[in-house]
């Protein structure tokens, strides 16, 4: 721009002068990924790979090395996780959430099949030792962000196989075990050793780890099972949820008999009753709560529900009722929901008088999981959860990270081992420490232009036919997405709040403000030159997925 | 090169060309019984208020327009006209004069081209844009709600390319993008053999007024402005509704031409208090100012603006003229250039022509613009003429046809040379510079002597 225009320009009140600039707000499914995945960006390369001359393969490759810079085992959180990503996706309301889940299991099956490897650091090799206790998916995504950074890396692990609640909790038609043990596998590659069967406080102290290490890393879980406190639980035909899946999982016979009532609404009492379900017996779950106030995934549920299990709401046992040793009954308490309490879910109480009988040979209790650890002292307590900063520290030299802060999902295990380990590189390295960052706002609903993009379906995986999921009781019921199927629901990401060349701003701006980039890249395609903005807005209106908003200091 | 059945065309633009296009195109086909298949290719959305949904300009059409679609079967509803015109009121510095419609029912329509300024409350107001389309479809015309970034000439037929990566090809491509979309540029640069039109810049922009101040201090009359601002050809201040829509016209206009524009007490003056308030929705649209060439080509045709069009007015009238001539001439003639060359190239010739005479026309407004004495002298023969009902309104004709484009330039032009219409203007310019004379029904001219100045 000229000087001449400049001085012009300045005498000029033109009140409503809107200038755009590169929205840095986050996408609703990156806000509510507890890993804060970069969903639309790995969907972004595979969608856009013509626009930026790759293959199929070449863009899958990529989007495969960029998921896993958060999360290194998206074949196992692809088939697990609840995925809260989907939740409001902005597609959600056109003709359905992205399958980002699905999506994620197949660029996790990619990998595998593709036999790609983790990225790693460089040449350079820290000679800090680093301890990891446990190697659930906390621990492993630790180790993982550790190893790549280049420091020697030890996990201890009580178990005489690796993975955590990952191996002994989900069942096999949820996850199979190759698929598991190959990403586990892939991750103790880094490492430097894996020390099984070791249980800190009782085997090793925990004083003597934080010796032999520089930094130690916990990620003990939540191994024990909260207790229901009422008449009849002890005694045999009653047994907690994940020592059930864990016995399923080793493939011993549970005993259960024929009725089963399992308690509980979350993830672990879903796939107990299915486990139970798959022996024979039918299967009851009993839930204080409504059905909307249920914390297991809702496709989790329908699926039961399709396996001939019977769901009870608003149901509480109150007392076991034994013949001898042996479980014959089980007394159920009516329940009605009161005011919200802490959990912002509403609080159950009971129905004076509404009581009843329900028969049982035996109940799976699983209603919430407790610190399983034994007191170790310095930070360790029986019973207690421990208290981490953001950031996952305890002390100067002791990280954590996983349920043993409380239970959560596994994806945000993953985060939590990433950011200590994130953490931990900046303490051992003299960086800075990354603060948590104040959150990035999250884009507005309104800025995505909805009705911009076509209606595309979701493409559903293919499933293992609905009589035979009790028959093959170790089968996966839902297989991966075809590459066909991938290409396609990738293309259906919107990219909110990301440039994906859709080009109207380069097309219809008056003033030819906008430059194709020579090397473009999702996220990057135009340039915008400032100086030749007329200040109509136009770009902003017409971008669809909301990249381009107004400047505040607009006048 | 003819179309047969099945023959499948591709419409580049949902303006008021390419759907103009496909209405013609699809009712002549089925006249003729003629099994062929529009898409049409349009990204954006005419529901969506503000500069997504607007494809920008004054939103004036003529009655003589508006009575020429009637005939074709586009009858616009009141909900796509925003006001009925029923003057031009003319402002000068020397006064202002109101132009009455030549004839009664020679009325003009003032439009919405999107649904309405940016953040504009929904009123019972269909788009003009969205109301083509909707007669498209109904005519069976599909609309892609793709951008086209590319034409590739192929062995037999024009391949589309959009920016998602589809792509199809048709056996004609129709281009109507006018010259605010980067298309004819981009063709221009790949094609090495087509040159877009030459386009210059003008501004538009929306104030907010409320209906109950607009119908006060603006009635339904079109506010057009003759000053003396270098590169302003024309000004006007339409009221459409809640809103009034400025339009400046000329020579690239700019922020500092703008900034004069509102300081000219005769534009201060329309407004309430005096005060230009902020506008709530402004644009730089480009206009044709000239012909794209060649305008055609072996399945490829460039109607509206994105071809030719008239010179600052009655853009619509040319996309109706241009779209309408295409249609005929793939139907009835075939696709080739040369049927293209022979029977829709000869209009815009014409109209390329009558340009030359409108520049020329423009050319003599601006030497008025910029002499005071003639500005007194057209202001008095308007004036008067206002005043008598049963003589020849012969300035107020001329002025009425320029500002609405409902005449040629050609015909505007052969006018002013009659030797009534000479003899008339020579008898107001003495008389209205006369010391002592009345200077029209405006402002009077406080002791003002008027000098000649050649």
């Amino acid at each position: 721009m000229s000087d001449t225009k400049t001085r012009q320009a300045a005498q000029v009140e033109l009140p409503f002068q809107i200038f755009a600039q590169p929205s840095e707000k986050l996408p609703p499914c990156q806000a509510r990924c507890p890993n804060s995945g970069d969903i639309r960006g790995w969907l972004g390369i595979i969608a856009q790979r013509e626009k930026n001359g790759l293959s199929f393969d070449e863009a899958c490759d990529k989007a495969w090395q960029r998921l896993v810079e958060f999360n290194p085992m998206p074949a196992t959180i692809g088939r697990i996780c609840p995925h809260p990503c989907e939740d409001l996706c902005t597609r959600r309301e056109k003709d359905g959430a992205v399958s980002v889940n699905a999506m994620e299991r197949f660029l996790g099956d990619w990998g595998l099949a593709r036999g790609l490897e983790l990225p790693q650091a460089p040449k350079e090799r820290y000679r800090e030792s680093i301890g990891v206790i446990g190697s659930g998916p906390a621990s492993l995504s630790f180790a993982y962000q550790m190893a790549r950074r280049g420091y020697d890396v030890t996990l201890y692990d009580k178990d005489d196989r690796p993975g955590g609640m990952l191996r002994h909790a989900i069942p096999d038609f949820r996850l199979p075990r190759e698929i598991l043990d190959a990403e586990v596998g892939r991750i103790l590659g880094l490492t430097k050793s894996l020390v099984r069967n070791v249980d800190v406080g009782k085997d090793l102290s925990l004083d003597q780890l934080r010796t032999d290490h520089d930094l130690i890393f916990l990620g003990l879980g939540a191994q024990a099972a909260r207790r229901l406190h009422i008449p009849g639980e002890n005694g045999p035909g009653v047994v907690s949820g994940i020592d059930y899946l864990r016995q399923r999982k080793e493939g011993r016979e549970s005993a259960c008999g024929s009725r089963v009532l399992v308690i509980g609404g979350g993830n672990t009492a879903i796939d107990a009753a299915r486990s139970v379900r798959r022996e024979g017996a039918s299967v009851t779950l009993v839930y204080r709560r409504s059905d909307s106030e249920m914390p297991a995934a809702a496709h989790e549920i329908e699926d039961a529900r399709k396996e001939g299990i019977e769901f009870r709401y608003l149901s509480a046992p109150t007392r076991i009722i034994r013949d001898g040793d042996r479980v014959r009954q089980v007394e159920i308490q009516g329940m009605r929901l009161a005011e919200p309490d802490a959990s912002g879910r509403r609080r159950p109480e009971p129905v004076p008088g509404k009581l009843e009988i329900l028969a049982a040979d035996s109940v799976i209790v699983a209603v919430s999981q407790a610190p399983g650890w034994h007191d170790a002292g310095s930070v360790l307590h029986a019973d207690e959860w421990l208290r981490a900063e953001d950031d996952g520290r305890l002390e100067e030299d002791l990280l954590a990270g996983g349920d043993d802060l409380g239970p959560g999902i596994a994806s945000r295990a993953i985060a939590q081992g990433r950011r200590a380990a994130e953490s931990a590189h900046a303490q051992l390295r003299g960086l800075e420490r990354p603060r948590s960052k104040p959150a990035r706002p999250e884009i507005s609903r309104g800025s995505v232009r909805i009705d911009f993009y076509a209606e595309r379906q979701r493409s559903p995986a293919s499933r293992l036919p609905e009589g035979e999921w009790l028959s093959r009781p170790n089968t996966e019921i839902d297989a991966t997405l075809g590459d066909r199927q991938a290409s396609e629901e990738a293309a259906r990401c919107m990219s909110c709040g990301l440039c994906f060349d859709c080009q109207l701003c380069f097309m219809y701006c008056n003033a030819g403000g906008f430059t194709r980039l020579e090397e473009t890249s999702p996220g990057q395609y135009f340039a915008m030159a400032l100086d030749l903005c007329e200040g109509c807005g136009k770009c902003i209106e017409l971008c669809p997925c909301g990249y381009l908003e107004a400047r505040e200091d607009a006048r | 090169m003819t179309l047969g059945d099945g023959a499948r065309i591709a419409v580049i633009g949902a303006g008021p060309a390419g759907s103009m296009f496909s209405y013609f195109f699809l009712s002549m086909a089925e006249t003729i019984g003629l099994d062929v298949a529009i898409d049409i290719f349009e990204p954006r959305r005419f529901c969506h208020r503000g500069p997504a949904g607007c494809n920008h300009c004054g939103g004036i059409v003529s009655e003589s327009l508006v009575q020429r679609l009637a005939t074709e079967g586009i009858r616009l509803p009141d909900c796509v006209v925003q006001r009925g015109i029923e003057s031009y009121t003319l402002h000068m510095d020397v006064g202002d004069v109101e132009i009455a419609t030549p004839l009664m029912e020679k009325r003009i329509a003032a439009i919405y081209r999107g649904i309405g300024p940016r953040s504009s409350e929904p009123l019972e107001t269909h788009s003009f844009d969205g109301y083509l389309l909707d007669l498209a479809t109904q005519k069976g015309a599909r609309v892609i709600p793709r951008l086209v970034t590319g034409l590739r000439r192929e062995e037999d037929s024009m391949r589309v390319q959009c920016a998602d990566q589809f792509t199809d090809s048709y056996e004609l491509a129709v281009v109507a993008t006018g010259v605010n979309s980067r298309l004819t540029e981009m063709l221009e640069r790949e094609s090495g053999e087509f040159a877009r039109p030459d386009r210059t810049k003008t501004f538009i922009c929306e104030f907010h007024l409320g209906r109950k101040v607009i119908r006060e201090t603006f009635g339904p009359s079109m506010h057009v402005f003759l000053l003396d601002i270098p590169r302003l050809e024309f000004a006007a201040l339409i009221p459409k509704g809640d809103y009034v829509t400025l339009c400046l016209l000329g020579d690239d206009i700019d922020e500092a031409l703008i900034d004069k524009f509102f300081s000219a007490r005769e534009v201060r003056e329309r407004f309430p208090d005096g005060v230009i308030p902020g506008h709530v929705c402004h644009c730089y649209p480009r206009i044709n100012i000239r012909s794209a060439s060649p305008v055609c080509g072996d399945r490829l045709v460039f109607i509206g603006d994105s071809g030719t069009t008239r010179l600052f007015k009655d853009g619509i009238g040319a996309a109706y003229r241009t779209s309408k001539a295409a249609a005929k001439t793939a139907i009835f003639h075939g696709v080739s250039a040369e049927d293209f060359g022979n029977h829709y190239a000869p209009l815009c010739r014409r109209i390329n022509n009558d340009n030359r005479v409108g520049k020329l026309v423009f050319r003599f407004a601006t030497l008025v613009q910029k002499a005071r004495f003639a500005r007194r002298g057209i202001l008095a023969m308007t004036a008067h003429e206002q005043r008598q009902t049963d003589s020849p309104r012969r300035m107020s004709g001329v002025l009425w046809d320029l500002f609405s484009g409902s005449a040629s330039y050609t015909d505007v032009f052969l006018r002013t040379l009659h030797p009534a219409y000479l003899g008339a203007l020579l008898w107001n310019l003495v008389a209205a510079n006369l010391p002592g004379s009345p200077s029209g029904n405006g402002r009077a001219e406080k002791g003002g002597h008027g000098h000649v100045r050649h």
